[in-house]
């Protein structure tokens, strides 16, 4: 109980580094370790469920270059939603249906913000793939489902990746918003802050989240190096072309090729 | 002038534009205005009143926003040069603003300006005691309140009406879950007090923002307990029962305005007396009926404003 209570009400006058270097600020049930987990977890749930429901069509539609216009259309709707109207609307909806205000509302809420990113980046990728390399992989007897999976997507990995980055860093920065609406997270601070007239506490929370975002951004940056389909590493240094290096000097075309029918490391962790 | 400027700008009731010819005719034969008023709007219409414009802006939550539109509206009817401001904040900020000289007038609730501004003074439930010590804090920063009004708008302890308790104190051994604001976290008249002065432990506490949610979450079972306002309307929509205030931990909660000392320095006592005419006529019912217009029928304040300020005369 006095727990709670020194966690609810920082004093006005307590400095930022007081606050961070008080070890209540960061154990308990209440403190930054448990709200930082509560904020990644949903992060990641939001961030998995938005891939699995945005990336799959989009790369088959693209393939097959179907719904060009559809596309542009769900995306633009998708972007006007503002997400704290979303949520906050739902909020009631999900009390009154029994699900609590918790963690529904906020949930779908962040997926409709990242859907529309991860598709179009995912959509653009597909359709701006070298059609050279396409049609030499048709040419060369692959199935249509081996053209997306072996040609389409390897080669398109770079800028689905980057879609994606930028989708879980707007997770990471607007999950926040789930504080306003009953829930805690790493927003309860600048809640509390605001509400409380303390500014230690907004700018303390307002740094944790940004740190957040950041170490998100970073997070996909490595998995996006450590997954980098082995042919697409070399189309990399193909483009910048270094002394020594001559194994890799290998023409645009043929690049395709080892791209492609390279089926095995694909995807595959294999070091340069 | 300014009242078929005020009038257009709500405009489109059909009634308030019958209204708006009668009105300016009878600034021509001054007749039912009081004396000192009429030279005033005879002498330049546009600017009655000289002075500097009256800014002030409701806390972000429906009554205080019909508040600021009954005071600013009716300022305006009377000439007064007033900008009411896009509602904003909640009371720390509204301090603050008038402190800085963004706003020269405020409405508050006395017992939540005492606890802002002298959170270690006794809290009282004797509106005068809480007026002497709001004045004496406004004062340091050059503000002073008026007559504070007949209504008022205390804090509740509210919960569900199924809940066996008529006071406070029968609820803590009952490990009850507290849904309040940010703000009742820290206030010795609020969370604090509940566990100092009541003893209450509670089994868990929710940060909800002040507003309808507090009920929506009370009436779904998310919290047992929500601290609100006696004059929300859903209290009587749901079912849900304030418990009595047994050890007196809730301050007076009437409202007042405050208004910068340059104001009433450059307007003198009839803007004072103005205000105060007007706050002696606004009742709790009054606040009730406001609420339920705005939160249940979900009219927008200023209409519910207009409305009331033209049904008592005072526009």
């Amino acid at each position: 109980m006095t727990a709670i209570l020194a966690q609810r009400a920082v004093p006005r006058d307590t400095t930022l580094w007081e606050w961070f270097s008080d070890p209540m600020t960061w154990g308990g049930s209440d403190g930054i370790l448990a709200n930082l987990g509560d904020t990644v977890l949903l992060c990641a749930a939001v961030t998995l469920f938005a891939i699995l429901v945005a990336v799959p069509p989009a790369a088959f539609l693209a393939h097959k270059g179907w719904g060009e216009v559809t596309s542009a259309w769900v995306v633009n709707i998708g972007r006007a939603l503002p997400t704290f109207a979303v949520a906050a609307f739902l909020v009631p909806v999900s009390l009154r249906a029994g699900y609590g205000a918790e963690p529904w509302p906020i949930f779908i809420a962040l997926v409709l913000l990242t859907i529309p990113p991860m598709y179009l980046s995912t959509y653009v990728a597909i359709s701006q793939v070298d059609k050279a390399a396409v049609n030499a992989a048709r040419a060369m007897g692959f199935s249509e489902r081996a053209v997306l999976t072996t040609v389409e997507l390897p080669l398109a990995s770079t800028v689905i990746f980057t879609g994606l980055r930028v989708a879980a860093v707007q997770v990471v920065a607007t999950e926040p918003i789930r504080a306003f609406l009953g829930g805690d997270g790493l927003g309860r601070y600048v809640r509390d802050g605001i509400g409380q007239n303390n500014a230690t506490l907004t700018i303390g929370g307002t740094i944790l989240i940004a740190a957040l975002a950041g170490t998100t951004g970073l997070a996909f940056s490595a998995i996006e190096r450590l997954v980098k389909p082995y042919g697409v590493r070399r189309l990399r240094s193909d483009r910048s072309p270094r002394t020594g290096d001559t194994d890799e000097q290998v023409g645009p075309l043929e690049d395709g090729e080892p791209a492609g029918s390279d089926a095995a490391g694909v995807g595959g962790l294999r070091q340069r | 002038m300014l009242l078929v400027l005020a009038a257009c700008g709500n405009g489109d009731d059909v009634d308030e534009v019958d209204d708006v010819p009668d009105e300016t005719e009878e600034t021509d034969e001054p007749v039912e205005e009081e004396p000192d008023e009429a030279p005033d709007d005879d002498a330049d219409d546009a600017a009655a009143p000289d002075g500097p414009t009256i800014t002030l802006r409701g806390q972000d939550f429906s009554e205080a926003i019909t508040l600021a539109e009954v005071y600013g509206q009716y300022l305006q009817g009377l000439g007064y040069d007033v900008d009411i401001m896009t509602p904003a904040g909640f009371r720390v900020e509204a301090i603050q603003d008038l402190e800085a000289g963004t706003l020269n007038m405020i409405v508050d609730y006395i017992g939540g300006s005492q606890a802002e501004l002298a959170p270690d003074a006794e809290p009282s439930g004797d509106p005068d005691e809480v007026m002497e010590i709001i004045t004496e804090a406004y004062a340091d920063m050059g503000a002073t309140p008026l007559d504070y009004t007949p209504a008022i708008d205390g804090d509740a302890f509210v919960v569900r009406g199924d809940l066996e308790a008529e006071t406070i104190s029968d609820v803590a051994d009952m490990d009850l879950v507290l849904g309040a604001s940010a703000q009742c976290f820290e206030r010795p008249q609020c969370f604090i007090g509940f566990e100092d002065v009541y003893g209450i432990e509670f089994a868990d506490t929710q940060t909800i923002e002040f507003g309808p949610i507090l009920g929506e979450s009370l009436d779904a079972g998310e919290v047992d307990a929500v601290v609100w306002n006696d004059t929300a309307p859903q209290i009587e929509e749901f079912g849900f029962k304030v418990l009595e205030d047994d050890l007196g931990l809730f301050p007076a909660q009437n409202i007042a305005p405050i208004l910068d000392d340059s104001l009433i320095d450059a307007y003198g006592q009839d803007l004072v007396d103005a205000i105060n005419e007007l706050s002696a006529m606004i009742t709790t019912d009054d606040l009730l009926a406001w609420n339920f217009e705005t939160d249940i029928e979900f009219r927008e304040s200023d209409d519910v404003a207009t409305e009331w300020l033209e049904a008592n005369g005072l526009l």
